[in-house]
């Protein structure tokens, strides 16, 4: 089926995406589970995830999880239609048109914030 | 063993199971509704709230409706399955030795299911008390 070049790249990708969400979500909801030990023990951990260091790791993760959900759209379409196969290359670089335009808004806002200093106390 | 196909008729022909297949067909399905619900969930707290604002007020406020309670259940539970699933693909690809496969899986999915478990207690067993 993949015979290198851009195929190639996308299925790495798209595990290596897959896997850092996974480990992110695993994360993600013990710390939110940490609202059953109460709001102390809650807002002293989203503290210290507002650090920098998290932030940027979130701006990674955000560009993982819409790499990961564009080209699993493209996934679909190579699975679901006559054409898809075919057209998998070209289909790759959509996927990056949709993410350099979903992905503009959240660079700008926690990018700004981070550049702006407005994490943390 | 995995399904490697990409197209739904050598899927079916290539599964060596029903089970096999309904994962592939599942891959699918979760996959497009969690782009929807992952879209919404990152553009409501990152870009229309401040992430530097998410406290235990805000995350509290927004689980006393139910509705919100459904979405990140939702979120919750097709991705960590979702996220199983991969996983076991990734290591039945990489991981050769099988008894090191066996247990790794062992613990992934132990540790899958208890931050299933932790997350619906949260969402639905805890009590906010919005003020």
């Amino acid at each position: 089926m993949y015979r290198g070049r851009e195929g190639q790249w996308a299925f790495y990708l798209h595990r290596l995406s897959g896997l850092g969400i996974l480990v992110f979500l695993m994360l993600h909801v013990a710390n939110i589970s940490s609202a059953m030990w109460g709001p102390e023990v809650s807002n002293a951990l989203m503290k210290f995830y507002h650090q920098p260091v998290f932030q940027v790791g979130l701006l990674v993760l955000i560009a993982g999880v819409l790499y990961h959900g564009f080209n699993g759209l493209r996934i679909i379409l190579m699975d679901f239609t006559a054409w898809g196969v075919r057209y998998q290359r070209q289909l790759w670089y959509g996927v990056w048109v949709l993410f350099v335009l979903f992905y503009l808004p959240f660079l700008v806002k926690i990018g700004g914030g981070i550049l702006g200093g407005s994490h943390g106390d | 063993m995995a399904i490697k196909s990409k197209r739904y008729a050598e899927a079916r022909l290539e599964a060596n199971t029903n089970l096999e297949l309904y994962w592939w067909v599942f891959m699918r399905i979760s996959g497009v509704v969690l782009v929807f619900l992952l879209i919404g969930h990152m553009w409501m707290n990152a870009i229309l709230m401040d992430l530097n604002k998410i406290d235990y007020d805000y995350v509290a406020q927004r689980l006393s409706q139910t509705t919100w309670k459904i979405y990140d259940w939702l979120i919750l539970a097709l991705a960590l399955l979702h996220g199983a699933n991969g996983l076991r693909y990734v290591l039945d690809d990489w991981v050769r030795d099988p008894a090191k496969r066996f247990w790794t899986k062992v613990v992934a999915y132990g540790l899958i299911g208890f931050l299933f478990l932790l997350g619906s207690l949260s969402l639905f067993n805890h009590d906010f008390g919005v003020k």
